[in-house]
């Protein structure tokens, strides 16, 4: 009997449920909306305010990949409004026809977004998408187990005087970043002798690596089990650096490259209004800057660093990197056609 | 009898390596340093941020409820097909039983983007409902599996005898078949349960507003590190299933667990 | 009067079996729409053309089947099968003996050391993980008590270690559940009589105990080995993810080379190779059951 209840209890809890999650949908003042999001970049404070000031409920839902957030909105009907792909991604959202092209009429304040994220090259003139949080790829070391050495470029990566003391990031177009300028290449080559010549680089790489790691690495190179590791700027980088005086992130002196999370609409979105209104609040200036007071994150938006409140860090390199370091850095964009030279090249490194 | 002893200082070794990882959580909880890399002193922080997460708090309520209603659902179709395959003898037994364990040797991203595919066809929200049918997938084989183990023990002549003596079908399932797979019914629900809760392939794919699970959510924090909160809400779930044990009385417990046939 | 009784005995005869054919309605039907009928949908892709930002056209191809020969696969699918046997071999070993322990026992104490079993696993698979990440670290306790004494520079992450320490870990408890269901089974004076025989422990277990849990350790043997196959996220974050398995190879295919053709070709292999193995130990299965008849 006891069980009955308790099934019955369930079912009940599960119709509640899904009509919750079903309703509320129409073009009207909307009073909902549905964001689709990395953990932790658009901060809870961020929500809080946009609930306040415009009595629309938020529902929040984070993903790992942009892959896992690409098969979901392909897969149709998913129900998200607001989604926050990287650069690359925004491309593929654009090719499948995943996201709408935005109203500019409906958005104001673009004009407060940095130069460098005006008109970039996977979405000529911000057709689709509106950078959020940007960050760089560069390197990360520790100090005291280097020996005291400074580390300045992507070679040290491919030094065998480091050997199992080197991490790289397991993620194919991050690897290739330090693969293709290592040998004087961009990040963003199309050319398959290029490619190639960086595949080559990788395999010989493979033996002096510690591993491949993308997770954690910036404990490993805390604690020493890594000198050198290939790493993404942001939040727990800069958390890592804090935390321990011999941890340092460079830009390599090849140039790294930077990577942008925007804010894109779903095709067909069920809150159209509310998805637009909440654009134009995180274009204000003072929210902005929540990316960076509460999420550690660098803004992309220009005027919100005189509304953040430790000035310090828009000159820490793991966060904001100044636009002398990043002059040489590429965008990782969508590699089109190229794609399968990295992916049949990754390959022969992850087997090699 | 030596044999024996070295026997049992091993499996007793077995216990500490089962809960080392458990210990090491729960000590890293109080961790002052705001990463497990090291061990600075003790405090209660985390904790209190862990009260203090709202979004925390509604995945694991998520989790629950779908863990749940998954391991029911599972025991209850597993109990039905043990019962049924134990007193089927036709034909195609072998290939019936090949069938419900197809979809353990399935790799779950391969049935989750699948699932994924079946379910935007057929227009049906991605939500708890389907986050429960994946689930169900997964840890149904299982459930079936252990159930069967102990249902292919039952004698056969056990449900003649109940009808000889006036029992309804329901009646000689409640009375005669349930008490009997009780060790086995507790066991299903158990690693279904488990199996739910720790999912994490089929709720990336299958998961939808407002639907996020907690593994999810611990996954998707990844990115920007691990924190020590995790460990604390790690450390709480033990204690929770340590204060149910106590609830539900250990004595009651090795009754339902161990009593078996009779 | 006859007829009745005749019917009565008819029905008697043919109701648990029309009555247990319904009974397998449910199982039947959820495997069917859940499981079958999405890997219909995998074979078909698995002759489809990928397109440049991850959709999948109708194309009918073989390309995706054929590509799969190249040698650097096979050298991942070789490696997995290693690792799978390995992993199997050692829960087998480990579970044997934590399940003869168990059923050993006093019988109110088996429950809570079964209970005790499972526990762990109700904390998140990847505090758990990073949980070993701590425990074998630099930073951790072991490295600590060896920094005491002296030996300094103690690491096991990564390393193939902590892999087969993490697989052990995760598929422990599967591997116990059915040998310890089928272990329990067993008379007790069946053990006895060969104690008294003149068995010692290892005759006692060669002849009696091992050939009777027979079916358990097959069962674990197929819940430990197939999974193992699927592994993606032990492999990077405790061996460091030089050597990718098979489970590896099929995420990064349908996510990172947003190639979900190929990595449903790289599916219904898998698949393919799992059904023989299974067919195997069933084929084992019948043959163990056959001697015992004998």
């Amino acid at each position: 009997m006891k069980k009955l209840t308790t099934a019955a209890v369930g079912i009940v809890a599960v119709l509640a449920l899904t009509s919750c999650s079903t309703g509320g949908s129409g073009d009207g003042a909307s009073t909902e909306l549905n964001v689709y999001a990395w953990a932790d970049e658009i901060p809870q404070s961020v929500f809080d305010a946009f609930t306040e000031e415009t009595g629309i409920k938020v529902n929040v839902d984070n993903f790992d990949s942009n892959e896992t957030m690409i098969s979901k909105l392909a897969a149709g009907n998913s129900g998200y409004d607001i989604v926050e792909p990287s650069q690359y991604a925004v491309q593929q959202l654009v090719g499948q026809d995943l996201i709408e092209t935005l109203d500019k009429s409906k958005i104001e304040g673009i004009e407060n977004l940095a130069p460098k994220f005006a008109d970039p090259s996977y979405d000529p003139g911000l057709e689709h998408s509106v950078p959020w949080v940007w960050g760089t790829t560069g390197l990360l070391y520790n100090s005291a187990c280097t020996g005291g050495e400074e580390i300045t470029s992507w070679e040290s990566l491919f030094d065998p005087k480091w050997k199992g003391k080197v991490n790289m990031l397991d993620n194919m177009l991050a690897a290739y970043i330090a693969g293709l300028q290592v040998n004087g290449y961009d990040a963003d080559s199309t050319d398959e002798d290029e490619i190639n010549a960086a595949t080559e680089s990788l395999i010989e790489q493979k033996p002096i690596l510690s591993g491949y790691n993308s997770t954690n690495y910036g404990d490993l190179v805390a604690s020493g089990d890594v000198c050198i590791s290939e790493a993404w700027g942001g939040t727990s980088t800069a958390k890592i650096i804090e935390q321990n005086p011999d941890v340092h992130y460079v830009l390599p002196e090849e140039g790294g490259s930077l990577w942008v999370d925007g804010l894109s609409i779903a095709k067909g979105a069920p809150h159209q209004d509310a998805a637009y209104e909440f654009i134009n609040f995180l274009l204000r200036p003072e929210i902005a800057a929540m990316a960076t007071n509460d999420g550690g994150l660098a803004s992309a938006n220009a005027a919100a660093q005189e509304h953040v409140t430790d000035q310090g860090v828009l000159s820490n390199s793991a966060v904001y990197a100044t636009d002398e370091e990043v002059a040489n850095a590429d965008f990782i964009v969508d590699p089109g056609e190229a794609m399968k030279y990295y992916q049949d090249g990754w390959t022969r490194v992850k087997a090699s | 009898m030596t044999v024996d002893r070295v026997v049992n200082g091993f499996a007793r070794g077995v216990f500490v390596f089962l809960y080392l990882p458990i210990v090491a959580v729960i000590v890293y909880s109080f961790n002052a340093a705001g990463t497990n890399t090291r061990f600075e002193g003790l405090t209660l922080q985390w904790y209190v941020e862990l009260f203090q997460d709202a979004a925390l708090m509604q995945t694991l309520q998520t989790s629950a409820i779908v863990a749940v209603i998954t391991a029911t659902v599972a025991t209850i179709i597993g109990i039905m097909f043990a019962l049924g395959i134990a007193r089927y003898r036709g034909r195609g037994r072998a290939s019936l039983l090949a069938l419900i364990a197809l979809p353990l040797i399935v790799p779950e991203i391969v049935l989750g983007v699948a699932l994924l595919s079946v379910f935007s066809t057929t227009r049906i929200p991605l939500g708890i409902g389907t986050l429960v049918l994946g689930h169900l997938i997964v840890s149904l084989p299982l459930a079936t599996l252990v159930l069967m183990s102990s249902a292919v023990m039952l004698d056969p002549s056990l449900p003649e005898a109940a009808t000889d003596l006036g029992c309804t079908p329901w009646q000689t399932f409640t009375r005669v078949y349930f008490p009997l797979l009780r060790p086995a019914v507790v066991a299903a629900w158990l690693l279904s349960f488990t199996t739910s809760f720790s999912n994490i392939v089929m709720s990336t794919f299958l998961s939808g507003v407002g639907s996020t699970t907690l593994p999810l959510k611990i996954y998707s924090s990844l990115k920007t590190g691990l924190t020590p909160t995790i460990n604390a809400l790690g450390a709480l779930l033990i204690l929770l299933t340590l204060v149910i044990v106590l609830l539900v009385g250990v004595t009651q417990m090795r009754r339902i667990l161990v009593e078996s046939r009779g | 009067m006859t007829s009745t009784t005749r019917a009565i005995q008819l029905g008697r005869k043919e109701r648990p079996k029309r009555g247990s054919l319904l009974l397998l309605v449910p199982g039947i039907a959820s495997v069917v729409l859940l499981g079958i009928l999405p890997l219909f949908i995998v074979a078909r892709n698995s002759f489809a053309v990928a397109d440049n930002y991850g959709g999948i056209t109708d194309g009918l191809t073989f390309d995706n089947y054929a590509k799969l020969l190249d040698p650097v696969y096979s050298k991942t699918l070789f490696y997995s099968l290693g690792l799978g046997v390995l992993n199997t071999v050692v829960c087998l070993v480990v579970g044997y003996i934590t399940s003869y322990y168990i059923v050993s026992r006093p019988p109110n104490r088996q429950g809570f050391l079964l209970l005790l079993v499972i526990i762990p696993f109700w904390t998140d698979f990847l505090v758990r993980t990073f949980a070993w990440i701590t425990i074998l670290g630099s930073g951790g306790p072991i490295a600590g008590v060896l920094g005491v004494f002296g030996v300094a520079g103690f690491s096991l992450i990564p390393s193939n270690v902590a892999v087969v320490l993490g697989l052990l870990y995760s598929f422990l408890p599967t591997a116990i559940f059915p040998i310890y269901a089928s272990m329990r089974s067993i008379d007790p004076s069946l053990k006895e009589a060969a104690t008294d025989l003149g068995c010692g422990w290892w005759g006692v277990h060669r002849r009696v105990i091992l050939p009777l849990t027979g079916p358990g350790i097959l069962g674990a043997a197929l819940l430990t080995f197939i999974p193992t196959m699927g592994v993606f996220v032990i492999p990077v974050l405790l061996g460091g993810g030089k050597d990718p398995l098979v489970g590896n190879l099929i995420v990064t295919l349908y996510t990172e080379f947003r190639n979900q053709p190929m990595g449903a070709a790289a599916s219904m292999v898998l698949l393919l190779l799992m059904l023989i193995s299974m067919v195997l130990v069933g084929l084992g299965l019948k043959r163990s059951s056959a001697k015992k008849g004998a």
